[in-house]
């Protein structure tokens, strides 16, 4: 038998193919390396994200599912929790004991219950409701809470740039 | 690319080397003077060597490894750059024997170590990947034959070398050996556990305990070796500054194995204590995948206290890591033994020293608490730890224990019971008198003779699981409750008997002559009221018990002011039957009632 975070992520990568979630794709970059994953997500209707498809990539650690995956997005992307480099800032990805910004409870962490497909549902809707208490970028979390336009005008861009239309 | 072209400048100046001697001396051993005579010559020659060591590192790597993954070369881009710098270190220790043999043994180590460490990386693979095949056995296997047997070899030189020519150069490499020898042993430990996992069916549970095991037991082997070698340098040489990053990590990692075990055996045992084993009808009952691999459980599961049911391994393992459930998160080490279990009653409070029999004045003091222990308290505790074996009347056992108790039980008013409500309510602070250590020998009594129980019954009394450790705690909260019901009753008691003492001083020889005879008095006085008693509180044990010497000042006085109220022995048993503050507020009532009486009598 293969290790057990070998099979748990080939099990969950077979969930994926077989019921995957609205506006959410996800897998193994190739199948010979279970532990890189790529997932494109689209944004939330209803937000500036909408329209979007942003792609990220998901490293597992060895002892997955008893650490949590990291996740950063491949594409330029302008958000109050997501770090400039594309790294993604949620509390379900932080292990407990691990709290980059102080204030996460340790009931909204990483533990082996998450899935890659929560993980991913939680990024939609980090998108769509930015939490701008915890500024993994802080200009991103200023400009979300002082001029919402200017916050707009900017993901747009982006929107656009994911799509590969001109602005 | 740019490789190929280092080597090919390197290659053709080389040739230009060889060529251009060749041409001024014609012949070969003329040649190789010239070239060995010739500084530029020399340089070129070092320049080709390393980049044969090179050329045969890639090759070696292309037989044994094939493509490096992203990783891999990572891993070895940054174990290199240390190595050099260490290895730079060493030469200033060496400084005086710094020849080319000396630069050339130095590189072949940091050549054999880059194949350690890669496959180090390779091995832990195996884990992750979903398809290992037989080249994959065969080069590792080959791989770890050949560098055990080069790492031996170069021990056994250093070795021989240390022995003839005494400390040397050698030392640091038959002990840099040694160390790289303990790392293809762990590889190839590592390597068999994973062989023997992938070619079984079903998951084996146990690798990881065994890596953990092995992982400890190298570790110390390695700590061993780096504090010996620093020991060795000291005394011979000076502070090995290049060993010291080496040392620190592996230490590290010792310690990290060793609390990791640590964990993992406390993980064990409190699964193996603390938690059912999961039923098959549990097991149908929910959907019956474990939540941390996402695979079918058929056997080997575990129910938490708060219903969750995993694999014993993936358990093991998170509680490595965490003591909470996955699911729910609850805090398995603080959570409540699960309510299913009834069992709680098998454990037993330790029994604490019980307090010496025999006229005591100061237990005389307490007498009438005492007694109400026996008589109201033991019934609330039976419910919640008496065990099984010590199921005799809980009235009838205690009572010899208690030996101080006096025979008044009759005259003592019920006790109140709001104490037992709140548990720890009362300060005990308030009350002046310290409370004497043996006499909070707990009401729950063990079976008089432990001899004729069997061994087996003695365990079960015992218990060693975490529920009778909490049924121990819980009677010894009900034991504080109990004291802080006495502490009360006593301070009621003082209060009552300041009151009647001062009420009553005038008439001491009249309606109560006893009162001031002290021990002389209780021979003839508690008849009456343990006579009441039979009839008042049926369960009262001491009953029957001859009377004591119950002498102390206050009892004595409170005892002939409470003797008339036997009369009142409707009112008595009908008090020990109603709720809590019905009593307490008859009690006073009556105090108050006995006290109009005294004061109308005087």
């Amino acid at each position: 038998m293969a290790g057990s975070a070998l099979r748990r992520l080939m099990a969950e990568y077979k969930q994926l193919t077989l019921n995957p979630p609205e506006g959410i794709l996800a897998g193994p970059v190739d199948e010979e390396n279970f532990f890189e994953w790529e997932a494109l997500i689209t944004g939330p209707e209803g937000t500036c994200f909408e329209g979007g498809v942003f792609p990220a990539k998901l490293t597992f650690p060895p002892d997955y599912p008893l650490s949590p995956p990291k996740m950063q997005f491949t594409c330029d992307m302008f958000h109050p929790n997501i770090y400039s480099d594309g790294r993604v800032c949620i509390s379900i990805l932080h292990a407990p004991g691990d709290d980059p910004m102080g204030y996460e409870s340790s009931a909204e962490r990483w533990s082996p219950v998450q899935s890659v497909e929560k993980i991913l549902l939680s990024v939609v809707s980090m998108l769509a409701e930015p939490n701008d208490e915890s500024g993994a970028n802080v200009d991103a979390a200023k400009m979300w809470r002082e001029s919402r336009e200017e916050f707009n005008n900017i993901t747009e861009k982006l929107v656009r740039k994911t799509l590969g239309i001109p602005c | 690319m740019k490789f190929i072209g280092i080597s090919f400048v390197s290659f053709s100046l080389t040739a230009v080397v060889l060529a251009n001697a060749y041409y001024q001396k014609k012949q070969f051993y003329p040649s190789v003077v010239y070239i060995t005579k010739s500084n530029p010559s020399m340089a070129v020659m070092y320049i080709q060597a390393f980049i044969g060591v090179w050329i045969l590192g890639k090759l070696m790597r292309k037989v044994f490894f094939g493509q490096l993954r992203t990783t891999e070369f990572e891993h070895l881009m940054e174990r290199s750059w240390y190595a050099i710098t260490e290895t730079c270190l060493a030469f200033t220790v060496f400084r005086d024997d710094f020849t080319p043999k000396f630069v050339a043994l130095f590189t072949l180590l940091l050549f054999l170590k880059s194949f350690h460490w890669l496959a180090e990386d390779r091995v832990d693979f195996m884990e992750r990947s979903p398809m290992i095949g037989w080249l994959f056995h065969i080069r590792v296997l080959s791989l770890l034959l050949l560098l055990g047997a080069l790492d031996s070899h170069f021990i056994i030189h250093a070795f021989h070398s240390t022995i003839t020519k005494g400390a040397s150069v050698q030392l640091v490499f038959g002990f840099e050996y040694a160390v790289l020898i303990t790392v293809v042993v762990n590889i190839g430990i590592k390597y068999a556990l994973h062989s023997v996992d992938l070619h079984s069916e079903t998951p084996w549970d146990n690798k990881a305990v065994f890596l953990l095991y092995t992982e400890l037991v190298m570790g110390f082997i390695k700590v061993i070796l780096y504090v010996a070698f620093v020991a060795i340098m000291v005394r011979i040489y000076t502070l090995p500054l290049f060993a010291f990053r080496p040392m620190y990590y592996t230490i590290r990692d010792f310690k990290k194995a060793f609390s990791d075990v640590i964990l993992s055996r406390r993980a064990i045992h409190n699964m193996n204590t603390l938690y059912p084993d999961a039923t098959p009808e549990e097991l149908l009952a929910t959907d019956n995948v474990c939540i941390i691999c996402r695979e079918e459980m058929a056997t080997a599961c575990k129910k938490l206290p708060c219903n969750h049911i995993f694999h014993t391994s993936c358990l093991r393992s998170w509680f490595q890591r965490q003591q909470t459930c996955p699911t729910c998160r609850l805090n398995i080490l603080r959570a409540p033994t699960p309510p299913t279990n009834n069992n709680v009653q098998g454990a037993q409070p330790p029994n604490a020293p019980l307090p010496p029999n025999g006229p005591n004045q100061f237990f005389n003091m307490f007498a009438a608490p005492n007694q109400f222990f026996n008589n109201q308290v033991n019934p609330g505790v039976n419910v919640g730890a008496v065990p099984p074996p010590n199921a005799q009347a809980p009235g009838a056992e205690p009572a010899p224990a208690f030996g101080p108790g006096p025979a008044q039980p009759g005259a003592v008013p019920p006790p109140p019971p709001a104490a037992f409500a709140a548990p720890f309510g009362f300060p005990t602070h308030a009350f002046p008198i310290p409370f004497p250590m043996p006499f909070m020998a707990p009401p729950p009594m063990p079976p008089t003779n432990l001899a004729a129980l069997s061994e087996e019954e003695l365990r079960n009394l015992e218990g060693h699981e975490r529920r009778h450790v909490e049924a121990r705690i819980q009677c010894l909260r009900n034991i504080q409750t109990l004291l802080d019901a006495a502490v009360q009753m006593m301070q009621q008691y003082s209060v009552a008997s300041s009151v009647s003492s001062v009420g009553r001083e005038p008439p001491a020889s009249g309606s109560a002559p006893p009162a001031g005879n002290g021990g002389s008095s209780s021979d003839s006085v508690p008849n009456n009221p343990s006579a009441a008693a039979n009839e008042n509180a049926g369960e009262t044990p001491s009953a029957d018990q001859p009377p004591e010497d119950s002498a102390s000042g206050e009892t004595a006085s409170v005892l002939p002011e409470k003797s008339p109220k036997s009369n009142n022995s409707d009112l008595l048993s009908e008090a020990s039957s109603t709720s809590a503050e019905e009593e307490i507020r008859r009690r006073r009532l009556q105090r108050f009632l006995l006290q109009e009486q005294e004061q109308q009598q005087n």
